[in-house]
């Protein structure tokens, strides 16, 4: 049972590779109908399929797939012409074939899933109506009707048997057999069909292979051999002639090529590529078939879940070597643990790619349904749409090929609805009649590009806004101010649609509003440019990943949040009065646009400890269509972070897209992008908030000054009290490093300055001083060291951490007296 | 006779085996901790770790209990302040503050602790369930723990771990 699910499994993989490479190859059928080539492809597929299945007992799935290797047979033997309405046909037992499979995949068996009844009644009539020749071909006598079977399809893998290998020979005669097989079939089925229409079927000198004894298949084989072999003779000898007379008179024996390809006019052509094409083709599939492996999906995403770790540990590592190297500067091991340090992070860097390589998949497997969606759609809305796909190959990341089908389909729909102009409107506007539609990928940068260009009648701005307006989407006032680009944008809004009348394709005014979730979804940025009368182009600009992105950290207070650098387009540093207010909302100029503001403060609460300097940052991002200017207290720099999800229990926190892991061990939060454009909508300017705060904060007496003495020792402690008592000054104590650096953190008093002694317990001043400049918040607070040390070397060292003064003890009271009011500002009378 | 014997003694056996096994189904190892001035019970089991308070980031949009996230090994967990969560005013941390990681099914968060008090054994017996007149819409007392001296409030741990903002 084990293996029979193992084939299963196989058979399933390769039938749905299969089919899509059917559906590209039926349509480009229909627009080169004498392919043989592409006839042969296609025929083998069905064939394939029908082989497979018929092994397995799906019999409902061997019923249709053989009606269709019959019709495709004789298209291939050019007894029958494709038109469109056989195409439909086929396309749709194509369909059924796919239901059928889909059906097998989920339940295990293809019963009772689709009705195929009448498609194969369909097909048989195609059969039947489609060449009367069928049915005179089984009363001929054996000997004509092998020869010429074989002759009329010259593309078919002919290779001469004397310079065949065994397993050559093996699969030839296999081969062969089958194709017995299936004219026995074809010929019991016409029997049957001339005996119900009442004709007498003389009988054929070719026997059934299924009714055969070994011996007699044997027999047979050989008979079959002989027959090749005489053929190939017969072959060689006419490839000689025609050789030697270089204006060729046909053999008689070539006859049959003629016919299924016109094109052909001396047989030496016809007969080589023959010969030499399927060769070095199979080759290069058997190569490619050793050279790949097929890995549970899972497998790889853990494998991605690893590596993500991989990358934290490196960023962990980089940030250490810096701290190490600002200490230990020039010092021998430190030149070692950068080469240790520098090399992991090249193998950690290309381990990641490698592995977001592996996952990579073309975005062939898209594109790859298109052909047929824009085939239907076209004879559906009984237009001539032409769809021409670029750049196939580029890779995406699975999950992303796997979200950007829908967003896809809506938008080529769209062109090809709304887009593409009827025939007669194209041919009155000066056009070719038919439209075509472009679909092109390519990679800019860690991005790819997928652009839909149709040459159809363009958006009409104002007539877009016009709708908006009439359905409510916008006010008449926006209406006036918005750009040619915003205008297009509109067609992304909920409950939008152009369409004059609604049909089964688009104008009920949800697709496109899919199209931009899905899109924002993947940190995409959507654009749209369209001249009326011209055409349109819409510009998808995806991420090649998901898991590990790059990122830009900024930091607001104390705060430090990651924004996607997909997202970011620019930034810029601007003063405070460049901030402009429109209608109470914060605006900033930029060239000639005007970006909403908003700060990032205010979106995420954060507390105001310390006020804007001389200077903020304005992140600009963009998302699909809109942009907005995040104002950030400071740019911190790029780094490539891992996306961790927050957990069940914080999920969907507005604004929040996930966390990360720094190289400090802190978790850094990432922003959703696409909720902080909503955000930005109902946040109130907090500009003006900060000035109040200042105010509260001023100072009208000296025991508004909040002074922290760190020291060990008790005695130095009531030294430095006593000394400052005369000052007036509120103080506070604490006994080591650890104590003082709780008591800042915990905010609820904020100290002007604080003395620091340099050698006590847990934590020593200098460690502290260099804690406290961590924070942004106490990077202006003055830090005196009080200590004994006299040395040089310690005072550099307590110039390097941070302190402000050195005061070596022992020191006069009016001494620290002196400093300390100095350092806070405080005048002394 | 030796048969008859035996049989007595197995007897006697099973019966002595029987009430001591139930007795030891029925008890609940807890883990006790101070939150202001009261003291609360965990079930060992649902206890993963107890780690000394590390630094945390403050995540927005969310109630005042919600302190943020830390990281613990790699793994980002919400930092939950049980005071603030029972409206006691926000801890200060001091030496004896720890993080009580708390896991129950996947739910998994971290809860800022006063204090550790003690491991306990409570029989299932002497465990009543959460007085009436206590307003406890979230449910979040499992019940009441009666040790010879003292009560303890046992959590209910799966309360505890459901968001409810």
């Amino acid at each position: 049972m084990d293996e029979f699910d193992e084939i299963l499994e196989d058979f399933l993989v390769e039938a749905f590779e299969m089919l899509e490479q059917l559906d590209n190859d039926l349509i480009e059928l229909e627009s080169s109908p004498d392919d043989l080539d592409l006839l042969n492809r296609i025929f083998r597929v069905a064939h394939t399929i029908k082989g497979s299945s018929s092994f397995l007992n799906f019999d409902v799935l061997t019923h249709l797939t053989h009606h269709m290797e019959d019709v495709l047979n004789k298209a291939r033997k050019g007894e029958l012409t494709i038109t469109p309405e056989i195409m439909d046909v086929v396309l749709e037992s194509t369909d059924k074939m796919k239901a059928l499979l889909e059906h097998i995949r989920e339940t295990g068996s293809d019963q009772g899933a689709v009705d195929v009844a009448p498609t194969v009644s369909r097909l048989e009539a195609i059969l039947g109506g489609g060449s009367p020749a069928e049915a005179a071909a089984p009363a001929q006598e054996p000997a004509p009707s092998a020869q010429p079977e074989p002759e009329a399809e010259p593309e078919e893998e002919e290779k001469d048997l004397s310079e065949m290998s065994e397993e050559e020979i093996e699969a030839e005669i296999e081969r062969l057999l089958k194709q017995r097989q299936e004219e026995d079939r074809k010929r019991r089925e016409a029997k049957k069909k001339a005996q119900e229409a009442g004709e007498t079927v003389e009988e054929s000198g070719e026997k059934d292979i299924s009714e055969m004894s070994e011996e007699e298949v044997e027999a047979e084989i050989e008979r079959l051999l002989k027959e090749r072999q005489e053929e190939d003779r017969k072959r060689r000898e006419a490839k000689k002639k025609a050789q030697q007379q270089a204006a060729a008179t046909q053999p008689a024996e070539q006859k049959p090529a003629p016919a299924s390809q016109p094109a052909a006019s001396t047989p030496k052509p016809a007969a080589q590529p023959a010969r030499n094409t399927p060769k070095p083709a199979a080759k290069e599939r058997k190569s490619t078939v050793e050279q790949t492996i097929r890995v549970d999906v899972k497998r790889l995403d853990d494998l991605m879940n690893l590596i993500g770790e991989l990358v934290l540990g490196k960023n962990r590592l980089l940030k250490i070597y810096d701290d190490v190297e600002e200490r230990y500067e020039g010092e021998q091991f430190l030149e070692e643990l950068n080469q240790v340090v520098s090399s992991i992070s090249l193998v950690t860097t290309d381990l990641q790619i490698a592995v977001m390589k592996t996952r990579m998949l073309p975005i062939g497997k898209v594109f790859n349904k298109f052909p047929r969606m824009v085939r239907d759609l076209a004879r559906e809305l009984h237009k001539e749409i032409e769809l021409v796909i670029s750049g196939e190959e580029t890779e995406l990341d699975k999950s992303i090929v796997e979200e950007i089908g829908d967003p896809l389909v809506h938008i080529i729909r769209n062109s090809c609805d709304h887009g593409i102009e009827p025939p007669e409107e194209r041919v009155a506007a000066g056009k070719p009649p038919k439209g075509t539609v472009q679909l092109k990928a390519y990679n800019e940068g860690n991005h790819i590009i997928i652009e839909i260009v149709d040459d159809g009648r363009g958006m009409d701005p104002d007539v877009l806004k016009m709708k908006a307006v009439e359905k409510g989407v916008i006010s008449e006032k926006e209406a006036d101010q918005m750009s040619d680009k915003e205008a297009f944008m509109l067609i992304f809004k909920p409950g939008f649609s152009t369409a004059a009348k609604v049909t089964n394709v688009s104008g009920r005014g949800v697709g496109m509003d899919v199209v931009k979730s899905n899109i924002e979804k993947l940190n995409g940025i959507i654009e749209i440019e369209s001249e009326k009368g011209k055409g349109t182009t819409l510009k998808l600009k995806i991420p090649l990943t998901l898991a590990i992105i790059q990122s830009l950290l900024v930091s607001v207070q104390e705060e430090y949040y990651a924004v996607p650098l997909a997202s970011v387009l620019e930034t810029v540093r601007i003063t405070p009065d460049e901030i402009q207010s429109v209608e109470g909302r914060s605006v900033l100029r930029l060239r000639d646009e005007v970006l909403p503001l908003v700060h990032l403060a205010d979106l995420f609460d954060v507390e105001r400890v310390f006020s804007m300097g001389e200077h903020a940052y304005v992140v600009i991002i963009g998302l699909a269509e809109s942009k907005l200017g995040l104002i950030v207290d400071s740019l911190v720099g790029q780094e490539e972070i891992v996306i961790k999800s927050l957990g069940e229990y914080l999920k969907g926190i507005e604004g929040i897209a996930g966390a990360t892991i720094r190289g400090d061990g802190r978790v850094t939060l990432i922003v959703d992008v696409g909720a902080l454009m909503d955000m930005a909508k109902s946040v109130k300017s907090g500009m003006q908030n900060l000035d109040a705060a200042d105010v509260k904060t001023e100072k009208t007496k000296p025991s508004d000054y909040n002074i922290l003495i760190v020291d060990d020792s008790k005695t130095d402690r009531t030294i430095m009290r006593k000394s400052l008592e005369p000052l007036g000054v509120t103080i506070t104590e604490a006994t080591n490093g650890v104590e003082a650096l709780n008591i800042l953190k915990d905010g609820s008093t904020i100290f002007d300055a604080a003395l620091v002694d340099i050698e006590m317990p847990r934590m020593d001043g200098y460690t502290l001083a260099s804690e406290i400049r961590k924070f942004n918040k106490f990077k202006q607070m003055p830090l005196i060291a009080v200590t004994s040390r006299t040395n040089r070397s310690d005072r550099l060292r307590g110039v390097e951490v941070g302190m402000t003064e050195y005061i070596t003890k022992p020191y006069t009271q009016e001494y620290l007296m002196n400093v300390v009011a100095r350092n806070i500002n405080l005048n002394v009378e | 006779m030796s048969t008859q014997l035996e049989q007595v003694l197995k007897k006697q056996q099973e019966q002595q085996k029987t009430p001591l096994e139930n007795e030891i189904e029925e008890v609940i190892q807890l883990v006790g901790f101070m939150v202001g001035d009261e003291e609360f019970a965990v079930p060992i089991l649902d206890i993963q770790e107890i780690i000394k308070p590390i630094e945390y980031t403050r995540v927005p949009k969310t109630p005042d209990y919600v302190l943020g996230v830390f990281n613990l090994r790699g793994s980002v967990l919400p930092l939950i302040d049980l005071r603030m969560k029972f409206g006691l005013s926000k801890s200060k941390e001091n030496e004896d503050t720890r993080y009580m990681v708390i896991k129950y099914n996947d739910d998994i968060a971290g809860f800022v602790i006063d204090r550790l008090t003690q491991a306990m054994r409570i029989p299932e017996r002497s465990i009543d369930p959460a007085p009436e007149t206590i307003h406890d819409e979230q449910n979040l007392i499992y019940g009441v723990g009666k040790q010879e001296d003292k009560l303890v409030s046992i959590l209910n741990v799966e309360a505890l771990l459901k968001r409810d903002f």
